[in-house]
C-alpha cells in the first residue's frame, strides 16, 4: 500500500517539477524543453496502443507528420478558404490524422486482422510509401518540406509582431502534455480501459466475452493518431518547418525507441523516456558524434532484453482501478 | 521488342536470385524461432563491406566471399548468444532487440567506413553476347552462383538428416526435442547459417550495388514482404513470394520510375498480406 502511493505521490512530483522548471531554466533550455515535450506527447500517443492494447506500430509517425503538414498548410495559407489561424490549422491536424488511422485501422483490424508481425510489418512499409510520396508531392513541398511556418501568435500583445516568448511556449506544451496525460490515463482506468488490456492479453478470449475487438482496436488506434497529430502540430509550430522525415520510417523507429526506453507499459514513463533520450542526445550527440547513435541502439538493445518495463515504467506504475482492486 | 523482354527478364531474375538468397535465411529463422530478424538487412550491409575491406587490403574479390560468410557466421552466433537467446518467448522484444542491433550494426559501418557509398569494380568486367542480346558477365556470374547455392540450401534442408531435423523442429519444436533432438544447437546454428547467407549474397551483390550504410533496409523490407507473401514457413514460399516481389519491382521501375516501384510493391504487398494472411502457398484455415 505504502508503494503504491508512493509511485502516485512520484508522478505528482514529476509534474510540480516540470512547472517549476518554468522558474528556474534559462529561456535556451525551455525552449529545448518545449521541443522535447512535442516528442514527449507524441510517445505517450504510442504508449497508449502499444502498452494498453498491445498493438506494435511501426508507423505512428505517419499520424505525427499529417498533424505537422496541416498545421504548416493552414498557417502558411496554402489552404486560402480555411484561412490561417493557428486554431483551424490544430483542428485539422487532430481531425486528418484520425481519419487516416480510422481508414487504416479499418483496412487493418477488420474482420481476421492483421495483428503481431504482420502488422508490424504491413505499418513499417506503410511509413516507408507515405514518406516517398511526401518528398514526391510539390504541394506539400517535396523533398524540402514546407519552410517558415509562423510561431504561435500571441494576439493579446498590442505590438505589431507579436510572439509567444519562451516561457509562454514551455507553459503551454507542459499544460497540453498534462491534458493529454490526463485523458489518456482516465480511458486506461475506465472500463474502455480495461478491455483494451482485455484484448492486449488475449483478444480471441475477449471476443468471445462479446466484444467488439475490431471497433476497440480501430477506436484506440484512432485515438493514438489524433495524440500524435497534435504532436505533430505543435512541433512544427516551434521548429518552424515540416520535412519528409517527420513523416517516416525514422522518426516512426525513433518514437520507439523512446517509448522502449522509458516505459511501454506507462504513459508518463514514454513521456520521460522522450524527454531523457532526446535531452540525453542533445548533450552527448555534439560530443561523442557517430558514437551517440551506437550507444542509443545499444542502449536499446540492452534495456529491450532486461528491463522490457523499461527505465521509469516500474517505479511510476500507476495503481489499479479501484473495481480491478482485491478485497484487502 | 524481343530485345526489351529478354533483358527484363534477365534483371528479374537476377533480382529474384539476389533475394531469394537474402530471404532464404531469413524464413528458415522466422520458421525455426519464430524470430523477427530486423538485423537480417545489416547482415546483409556487412556481407557488402567485407568486400570494402578486401578491396582497402589489396586482396582479390575472390577472398570476400569467403571471407563474408565466415565473418558474418560468427556474428550471427555473439548475436544469437547475445540477444536472441533472452528474447525467445517475447515475441515483440524481439522484433525491438533485433531491431536494435541493427542500428548499432550500421552505425559502426559508418564509424569505421564513413557515411559515404563506396563502389567496387566488377571482377569480372564487360559484357557477353547471351539470347541474342549483350549483358554484362557479371551478372550471369551472380545468377549461376546464387542457382548454385540456392539449390544447395534446398538440397540441404530437403534430403540430409541435419535438414530433416531442422524441418521437424519447425514443424513441432517440442515434439522435436522430447524425440531428442538438440532444439538449441539448431536454433544457433540455422541462425548463423541464415547470417553467413545474408552475408554471402551482400558480398555477391556489392560489385553491382552502390555500397552505402543505409542499404540494409532497401533489402530487409521487399525480403519480409517476400516471406509474408508467399507464406510463412515454407521455403517453397519464399521462392513464391521472392519471385513475385522482384518481378513486380523490376517491370514497374523499368516501365515507370524506381520510386513508383518501391511504392507499387509495397502498397501490393499490403494488399495481398491483407487478403492471404497464410500467404499466397498458404493453406486456408
Amino acid at each position: 500500500m505504502r508503494w503504491k502511493s508512493f509511485r502516485s505521490a512520484l508522478t505528482a512530483a514529476i509534474w510540480v517539477a516540470l512547472s517549476l522548471a518554468s522558474l528556474i531554466l534559462n529561456e535556451w533550455s525551455l525552449t529545448q524543453l518545449a521541443q522535447y515535450m512535442a516528442y514527449g506527447i507524441f510517445a505517450m500517443g504510442l504508449a497508449f496502443i502499444w502498452g494498453q492494447a498491445g498493438i506494435l506500430s511501426f508507423g505512428q509517425a505517419i499520424f505525427f507528420g499529417i498533424g505537422g503538414y496541416c498545421m504548416g498548410l493552414v498557417t502558411l495559407r496554402q489552404l486560402p478558404l480555411l484561412g490561417d489561424s493557428t486554431l483551424v490549422g490544430l483542428i485539422l491536424a487532430l481531425v486528418m490524422p484520425s481519419i487516416a488511422a480510422y481508414v487504416l485501422g479499418r483496412l487493418l483490424f477488420q474482420g481476421r486482422g492483421l495483428a503481431g508481425a504482420y502488422f508490424a510489418i504491413v505499418t513499417l512499409c506503410a511509413a516507408v510509401i507515405v514518406e516517398t510520396l511526401a518528398q514526391q508531392w510539390s504541394f506539400i513541398g517535396g523533398f524540402n518540406g514546407l519552410l517558415g511556418i509562423p510561431p504561435f501568435l500571441a494576439p493579446w500583445r498590442t505590438e505589431a509582431d507579436a510572439y509567444l516568448t519562451p516561457t509562454e511556449i514551455y507553459l503551454l506544451m507542459l499544460a497540453a502534455s498534462l491534458l493529454v496525460f490526463l485523458v489518456l490515463s482516465y480511458i486506461t482506468w475506465s472500463p474502455v480501459g480495461t478491455v483494451l488490456a482485455a484484448i492486449r492479453d488475449n483478444d480471441l478470449r475477449t471476443a468471445f466475452f462479446g466484444y467488439d475487438i475490431v471497433r476497440y482496436k480501430v477506436g484506440a488506434f484512432v485515438l493514438s493518431a489524433l495524440v500524435s497529430g497534435l504532436a505533430g502540430a505543435l512541433f512544427v509550430k516551434q521548429f518552424g518547418f515540416a520535412a519528409p522525415s517527420l513523416i517516416g520510417f525514422g522518426l516512426s523507429t525513433e518514437v520507439l525507441i523512446w517509448v522502449a526506453v522509458g516505459g511501454r507499459n506507462v504513459l508518463l514513463a514514454a513521456f520521460l523516456g522522450a524527454l531523457l533520450v532526446r535531452s540525453v542526445e542533445g548533450v552527448l550527440s555534439d560530443r561523442l558524434g557517430d558514437y551517440w547513435l551506437l550507444a542509443l541502439g545499444m542502449l536499446f538493445v540492452v534495456t529491450v532484453v532486461l528491463m522490457p518495463t523499461g527505465l521509469f515504467g516500474r517505479i511510476l506504475m500507476p495503481p489499479l482501478p479501484k473495481r480491478l482492486r482485491g478485497e484487502s | 521488342m524481343g530485345f526489351v523482354v529478354t533483358i527484363g527478364l534477365l534483371d528479374s531474375l537476377n533480382f529474384t536470385l539476389a533475394l531469394l538468397l537474402v530471404t532464404l535465411g531469413l524464413v528458415v529463422i522466422y520458421g525455426l524461432m519464430n524470430v523477427i530478424n530486423m538485423a537480417h538487412g545489416e547482415f546483409f550491409l556487412l556481407g557488402a563491406y567485407c568486400v570494402v575491406l578486401m578491396r582497402n587490403a589489396g586482396l582479390s574479390f575472390w577472398w570476400a566471399l569467403l571471407l563474408a560468410p565466415v565473418v558474418l557466421a560468427l556474428v550471427g552466433l555473439a548475436v544469437e548468444e547475445l540477444v536472441i537467446r533472452h528474447v525467445y518467448r517475447r515475441f515483440i522484444d524481439s522484433i525491438l532487440g533485433t531491431w536494435g542491433i541493427s542500428l548499432a550494426l550500421k552505425q559502426v559501418v559508418i564509424i569505421v567506413f564513413g557515411p559515404t557509398a563506396q563502389s567496387i569494380v566488377s571482377p569480372i568486367p564487360g559484357p557477353v553476347q547471351i539470347l541474342g542480346v549483350t549483358y554484362p558477365a557479371y551478372r550471369l556470374f551472380i545468377m549461376g552462383f546464387t542457382i548454385l547455392l540456392a539449390g544447395a540450401t534446398f538440397l540441404f534442408f530437403y534430403r540430409t538428416y541435419i535438414g530433416l531435423a531442422i524441418r521437424g523442429v519447425i514443424a513441432n519444436r517440442a515434439m522435436a526435442a522430447s524425440l531428442g533432438i538438440n532444439t538449441r544447437l539448431f536454433d544457433r546454428s540455422t541462425f548463423a547459417i541464415g547470417a553467413a547467407l545474408a552475408g554471402l549474397a551482400g558480398a555477391v551483390m556489392a560489385p553491382i550495388m552502390s555500397v552505402d550504410p543505409q542499404m540494409g533496409v532497401g533489402f530487409l523490407i521487399p525480403a519480409f514482404l517476400s516471406i509474408l507473401v508467399g507464406g510463412t514457413g515454407t521455403l517453397l514460399g519464399a521462392l513464391v513470394g521472392t519471385a513475385a516481389i522482384s518481378a513486380t519491382t523490376t517491370i514497374v521501375s523499368d516501365a515507370w520510375t524506381q520510386v513508383a516501384a518501391q511504392v507499387v510493391v509495397f502498397t501490393m504487398a499490403i494488399v495481398v498480406i491483407r487478403l492471404f494472411p497464410q500467404g499466397i502457398t498458404g493453406r486456408r484455415t
